[in-house]
């Protein structure tokens, strides 16, 4: 399967993938830990996910064409 | 399915003092207000060791950020009597001294929208995906946090 990734702010500098691809089933702690495995730089950052645009909560199964969003802390306003 | 009438709030670049004053004075016609409550962000020029901020270049995930301020806004609404609220959000490069964010709401009395634009402004600043990079005189930057 193939999970769509976005990444915004300074995670956008660090982390340069848009998609991954896997065999395994694979949920939103799992992708967590591949990632930050890809990029270290990662684990200093607190960061969020978005599954299909809603802000996750808790662990969640992902599927093939889901789309994840990274983002670092929030700065708005 | 009800299609959910989400608002967009983003604005490409600053907010002008003549879009605040027209947004103002739109409201005249609305004969039960009494009370109106605004807050205005404006872009600080913080000094971060050293180096001065001169900008601050917005980015959003737009269609999240969207959804979350929907949520808020029913929530807003279901928790205090307001008349109405209205919520602007810069993306794109803001210079030091210009406005970035505009919350505005109205009540027939001042206790709802005043107590309402507060809480707006505290939720938006921590739920909705939109970052600031700080741009410095020398052009370097650095991604600013709210706290």
């Amino acid at each position: 399967m193939e999970i769509n990734i976005l990444s915004f702010g300074k995670i956008a500098e660090i982390m340069t993938i848009t998609s991954l691809k896997t065999d395994e089933p694979m949920d939103t702690d799992g992708l967590k830990l591949q990632l930050e495995e890809s990029y270290p730089a990662l684990k200093t950052i607190k960061y969020k996910l978005a599954l299909n645009k809603q802000i996750v909560q808790q662990n969640r199964k992902l599927l093939s064409g889901d789309v994840v969003a990274i983002m670092p802390p929030f700065s708005g306003g | 399915m009800k299609e959910k009438n989400i608002k967009n709030i983003f604005v490409d670049g600053p907010i002008s003092p003549a879009f605040i004053g027209g947004s103002i004075a739109k409201h005249s016609a609305k004969k039960e207000i009494g009370g109106h409550s605004i807050f205005l962000g404006q872009v600080r020029a913080d000094e971060i060791d050293g180096k001065r901020v001169s900008a601050i270049d917005y980015t959003a995930y737009q269609e999240t950020a969207l959804e979350q301020m929907h949520a808020i806004r029913a929530e807003i609404f279901e928790k205090y009597n307001l008349t109405c609220m209205h919520v602007y959000q810069s993306l794109g490069t803001i210079k030091t001294g210009e406005i970035c964010l505009f919350v505005f709401t109205s009540s027939a009395h001042r206790k709802p929208a005043i107590m309402a634009c507060e809480e707006i402004v505290e939720r938006l600043k921590a739920e909705l995906p939109v970052w600031g990079r700080e741009i410095f005189e020398d052009g370097t930057h650095h991604w600013k946090e709210n706290i």
